[in-house]
Formats: structure tokens, C-alpha cells, sequence
């Protein structure tokens, strides 16, 4: 009963992908190519083809949705997205404490926390991993082979990040909101706020994810690198609780990475001012979250960008053959 | 620019159209390809013309070039040295125009597991400008009944006739087929041997096909490029390379005192005239054997593995082109 629907929808967008491309923009191959004439099977139609880079963004959104639809329905996956969430609430109901020197309540505190590391997790571990586990298995080395296929891709990817984003969000805060009196922002500022560091938090860790994404082994070894320093970040940049509670070193450290300013600029949004004190600066130093943010995002594209190009030209049928038998060969060994 | 500069030289290394198609340029045309990693050579000079509408096998043992070569008129290697046209256009430049034209199978993918059937290959559709429609392309391969069906369950056959249909949905002139049929039970791969046969046969697409398997290469390819130790070694038709191979037939019987002889021979007829005439009768257990395909085969593949730089090759492969024409 799955497979009905699916095929159902897929063959919708078939029929309109072929009508609008007959209708829309008249255009003769890209200028200075060579494009000698072809062969009479592929010749009635010559006449209207969409502007490739039309199509391409076109392949790219419905692969996103294809990808989205596929996430949506695939339990374990979805599970392990949701157990994050379940964590959060019952973590929020069992906090019944004050945030020091307040009376903010400390479970906003830790959902605050939690909405920046989801997002977090979002762009450093998911990604990667997915990203990781398509070029083992070719689907970049086929897009790499198809017309377009890159751009698609990362377009589609985009999408799929940001609905992940903003799917996890909306439930965290809706349910926490419902169930636990979790926090909601005040006033239109409070959701101006949300937004922008939303925004920005993902655009600090998302091409960085990316281009940890290009350059890690395998998906069995990736997952093992990534949890430790996501780990190690998570405790140390205040989102769980406050910053104040550790040493100042570690504060420091924590204070180089994104998470620490994306769970404070969050806190910002989510909390009442009141919660300023608990603050170690005694304020939420927004525009501190804006430039780190933007310098992680900065810094994220200058790597994202080559090393992806690079993992997308390095991609062979030899390559991805040789990581198959690596990979068979130590899960033979491991077992 | 490619086609224009024919030096007289590469003719005798290449083979000509095949008869009664005009084909002004090859489909792919390779001049001294070269190509090493570090010091090691991998490819020695490869020369090698395909014609629209020819199925070619590039046949050679694992570790003799084979991948590197198609690799690089994939263009997703570099090549060291060489003059390379695929559709006309340096792999290494080629563009989405470009890449619209050429289909890809490898036997390495697994891709898109969770994607179904008809939805993948439909959502492959709109990359293209002229896309196959996609209900008739699954017919074509023989998974309509899989339409609906996750790409992960498929069987071996069904999944490599999946990335045949995938890779034939933008209407490629030229198709690339990586050791397409390993690994698969003998009707799977009679299944997909038609399925080639009839993409070339009604579509007129252009195939390379490389393979380690001998019988496919005989099976499938209107030429069959004998890849060894980075050089190619032989070319011709399957028949061709046969009756090449035929120049040394054995002979085998068994001599009046009892002991089982046999002698190398270019002419088994006068050897086996002889034979009777030493004996005066019947010739005990006499067998004259005209080695095959794959005798040719293996005696190339063994003698390159003794000595890796003979200079006998291209005399060698001048020779079976000199036959041809001849012929």
C-alpha cells in the first residue's frame, strides 16, 4: 500500500514534467558547443526543451521532495530523528529547578539548548552522513554521470536540510510548547530572532557538515569521528545548562565553535529577558552570535566548496569499486 | 579539429568503418593514449577508432588497463599523454551537453536503494532534454512488473537492467558498459546479452563494452580490442582474431612406437599428409586442432605476463589490419 501512492505521484510529475518542458522556453543549444546533429531516434521533440539550467533546478526540487517523502516514511530513520525530540520533553518534564538567579524555568533553558543542537546536528551529523553514505554507494558518481546532476543534487540537499530544520524545530517547540509549557518566543521580535539565528546557525554548520562530508572515509568510520567532538561541543557550550557552571577554559574553547552561540542566540529568542543574568556576559551579545555565525558560515563555504568539487571529480566506477571491497573485506573481518 | 589532422600512420593501427556506413568521424577516436601514476605505466600507447552503431569489447584480464582506459573517456580520469575524442569533444572538457549524450553502466552501483523502480527512473527522466518516457524504457529492460518495487530488492540482473534503462533515458548515442554481466547467473545474463544486442540492433546506440569474460566479447561485439598489460594487442572481428589465431593449429596423434606426439604447425593439411604418407595408413588417434578465440586469448595473455615491454605489438597489430584489408 506504500508503493501505490508513490508511483502514483511519481507518474503526475512525469506527465506535467513533460508538458511544461513542450510549452515553456524555446531554446537552441548552449552557444559554442558542438552538438552535431542527432540521431534520427532522438530528433522529433528537437523543437522545445526547457533551459538546462531551468531543468536542473527543476530535477533538484522534486529530488528534494522524492528525498523528503522517502525520509518521511522510512520508520528507523525517522525514529532516530524523533528520539531527539522524545529526549528533549521528557528531559524538560522531569526539570523542575529555576535557572540560577532567575525565575525562568530550567527546563527553557534546556529546550532552548536542545532546538540549537538539533539544528547542530542537523548540518554536522546528518548531513555527512548522508552525504558519505551516497558516494559509497554511487549516487554521486550517477549524478557526477548525468546532465546537471550535481547541481541537482546540492540543490536538493539544501532543500532537505532546511525542511529537516525547520520540521524538528516546529516540533520540538510545538510539542514542548503543548505538553511540557515549554518556551515560545515573545512578541514578533522574540520570533525575528528565532528566525535569523535559525537561519544563520544552519548557514555556520551546514556547508561545514558538507565539506566534512566530502572528505570523510566511509559511513561506519564517519559516524565514529563526528559524535566525539559533537559530543564533546554539546557538553561544553552551555546548551544544556548554563555556561557558568564551567571552567572558564572550557568556556573559552566552547566559545570558538557555533553551538555555543547558536544555543545562546536561541535562549535570546526563547526566553524572557529576565534570563539574561544566568548569561555569562550578563547579556545575549547578539551581534557576537551574528559575526560568529557568519564567520562559520563564511569559512564553511570556503572549504565546502572545493573540497566538494574535489570528491565530486574523484568519484570513478575503479573508486567506488575499491571502497566496496575495503568495506566488504572489514565487515568480513569484523563479523 | 580532431577528425581533420588524419596522419597516414594511424591507419594502419585502426580499423576501417564498417562497410556501407559513411561515418566521417568516430564515435571515439583514441590516438597513443598514455597514462601512468607515479612511475608505474599503466597505458602504452592505445590506438583505438569506434563507429557509430558498433558494439566493441575491450577484452583483457584484471589489472590490464581496461577501467583506466574507459575511465578516461568517461572523462572522469586524466589522461598522462594522448589524443582523446569521445563524440568529438576531449573527455576531459566535456560539458552537460556533452554528458547528455553518453550512457553509463557500472558494475559498481548501488545507488538510490530506497527509490523505487519507476520513480527513479522517471525522476532521472527530467535531467535530460529528450528523455525516453519511462513506462516503455521498463518495458524495454523487462521490470515493468518491478515498477513499484524498491531498487534494493531487486535481483543482481534486474539491478544492472535498472542501470541499463537509466542509463539509455536521456537517448544517448554511446553507451559505456563496465563488466556488466559479473557476478550474474547464466539466463540473467543471456537476458542482458539481448537486451545489448537489441539497443544496438534498433536503437543504433554505439557500445563499449569491456569485459574480462571472452565468450561475452565474442557474443556481443562486432570488434573485440584485446587489452594486455596496458597495450592492445590484438583487434579485429571475434572471426578476425579466430582465424589469426588459426595460423598456428595443433596436431596431435599417437606415433607406430606408441608415444603421443604433437607439433605446431601453420599448415595442419601438409603436416597430416605427411603423417600418412610416414605411415603408410591411418594415422592413430590424429586430431588437428585449430585453437579458438580463447587460446589466442591466453597465449597473449600469458606471453605478456613473462615479458612486459615486447616491441612485437604493433608490427603485430599493423599485421591483422594489413590481413583485413587484404582480405
Amino acid at each position: 500500500m506504500r508503493g501505490t501512492d508513490v508511483t502514483a505521484g511519481t507518474d503526475t510529475t512525469a506527465t506535467t514534467g513533460t508538458t511544461e518542458g513542450a510549452g515553456t522556453t524555446r531554446t537552441t543549444p548552449p552557444a559554442g558547443t558542438t552538438v552535431p546533429a542527432r540521431p534520427t531516434a532522438a530528433a522529433p521533440g528537437d523543437t522545445a526543451a526547457p533551459h538546462p539550467r531551468r531543468r536542473h533546478w527543476r530535477a533538484g526540487v522534486l529530488r528534494g521532495g522524492i528525498e523528503l517523502r522517502h525520509l518521511l516514511r522510512n520508520p528507523k530513520e525517522l525514529s532516530g530523528h524523533l528520539v531527539n525530540v522524545v529526549v528533549a520533553l521528557v528531559l524538560a518534564g522531569y526539570l523542575s529547578d529555576k535557572v540560577p538567579g532567575t525565575q525562568v524555568p530550567m527546563a527553557h533553558l534546556t529546550l532552548s539548548g536542545f532546538a540549537a543542537y538539533l539544528l547542530f546536528q542537523i548540518g554536522l551529523v546528518n548531513l555527512p552522513q548522508i552525504l558519505v553514505t551516497e558516494r559509497e554507494e554511487g549516487a554521486l558518481l550517477r549524478l557526477r554521470a548525468t546532465p546537471g546532476g550535481i547541481p541537482a543534487y546540492l540543490v536538493a540537499k539544501s532543500l532537505l536540510v532546511v525542511a529537516m530544520a525547520f520540521g524538528t524545530l516546529v516540533l520540538l517547540l510545538g510539542t514542548a510548547a503543548l505538553l511540557v509549557d515549554g518556551p515560545l518566543p515573545h512578541g514578533p521580535g522574540g520570533w525575528l530572532t528565532l528566525l535569523w539565528v535559525s537561519v544563520l546557525g544552519l548557514l555556520a554548520v551546514v556547508p561545514l557538515g558538507a565539506a566534512i562530508g566530502a572528505v570523510l572515509p566511509n559511513p561506519r568510520e564517519a559516524l565514529a569521528l563526528i559524535m566525539l567532538p559533537v559530543m564533546t561541543l554539546l557538553i561544553t557550550s552551555g546548551a544544556m545548562f548554563p555556561l557558568s557552571a564551567l571552567p572558564e577554559m572550557v568556556q573559552k574553547i566552547a566559545s570558538v565553535f557555533p553551538l555555543k552561540w547558536m544555543a545562546q542566540g536561541l535562549r535570546s529568542a526563547l526566553l524572557p529577558d529576565a534570563a539574561r543574568a544566568a548569561e555569562p556576559a550578563g547579556s545575549w551579545e547578539l551581534p557576537t552570535v551574528a559575526l560568529i555565525l557568519t564567520a562559520w558560515a563564511v569559512l564553511g563555504f570556503l572549504l565546502a566548496i572545493p573540497l566538494l568539487r574535489r570528491a565530486a571529480r574523484r568519484e570513478s566506477g575503479s573508486r567506488l569499486a575499491e571502497r566496496h571491497r575495503k568495506a566488504s573485506l572489514s565487515g568480513g573481518r569484523g563479523v | 579539429m580532431t577528425t581533420t589532422d588524419h596522419q597516414p600512420a594511424d591507419q594502419a593501427v585502426t580499423t576501417p568503418a564498417p562497410t556501407g556506413s559513411p561515418a566521417p568521424q568516430p564515435v571515439i577516436r583514441v590516438r597513443d593514449l598514455r597514462m601512468s601514476y607515479g612511475g608505474a605505466h599503466v597505458l602504452h600507447g592505445i590506438d583505438l577508432d569506434i563507429h557509430r552503431g558498433e558494439i566493441v569489447a575491450l577484452l583483457g584480464p584484471n589489472g590490464a588497463g581496461k577501467t583506466t582506459t574507459v575511465e578516461i573517456l568517461e572523462g572522469f580520469r586524466q589522461r598522462s599523454a594522448g589524443e582523446v575524442a569521445v563524440l568529438g569533444t576531449d573527455p576531459a572538457r566535456g560539458d552537460d551537453a556533452w554528458r547528455a549524450r553518453i550512457g553509463l553502466v557500472l558494475q559498481s552501483w548501488r545507488d538510490h536503494r530506497r527509490w523505487q523502480v519507476a520513480e527513479l527512473l522517471t525522476h532521472f527522466a527530467t535531467y535530460y532534454p529528450q528523455p525516453r518516457d519511462p513506462a516503455e524504457l521498463l518495458a524495454l529492460v523487462g521490470l515493468t512488473e518491478q515498477a513499484r518495487q524498491q531498487v534494493d530488492r531487486l535481483s543482481g540482473g534486474q539491478r544492472r537492467r535498472l542501470d541499463v534503462a537509466l542509463a539509455i533515458v536521456g537517448r544517448p548515442e554511446l553507451l559505456f558498459l563496465d563488466e556488466p554481466t559479473t557476478g550474474f547467473d547464466p539466463e540473467a545474463r543471456r537476458d542482458f546479452h539481448d537486451l545489448v544486442e537489441r539497443l544496438a540492433r534498433d536503437e543504433g546506440v554505439t557500445i563499449l563494452l569491456t569485459t574480462h569474460d571472452l565468450a561475452e566479447a565474442e557474443r556481443l561485439a562486432d570488434r573485440i580490442a584485446m587489452l594486455v598489460n596496458g597495450r592492445i594487442r590484438a583487434h579485429g572481428t571475434p572471426s578476425e582474431l579466430a582465424r589469426r589465431a588459426a595460423a598456428q593449429a595443433e596436431v596431435r596423434w599417437t606415433a607406430p612406437d606408441g608415444t603421443a606426439r604433437r607439433e605446431r604447425t601453420e599448415d595442419p593439411s601438409q603436416l597430416v599428409w605427411e603423417l600418412h604418407q610416414e605411415t603408410g595408413g591411418p594415422v592413430a588417434d590424429l586430431e588437428v586442432r585449430r585453437p579458438t578465440l580463447e587460446d589466442t586469448y591466453l597465449h597473449m595473455v600469458h606471453r605478456d605476463a613473462g615479458d612486459g615491454t615486447g616491441t612485437t605489438d604493433a608490427s603485430e597489430a599493423g599485421a591483422s589490419d594489413g590481413e583485413k584489408r587484404a582480405a
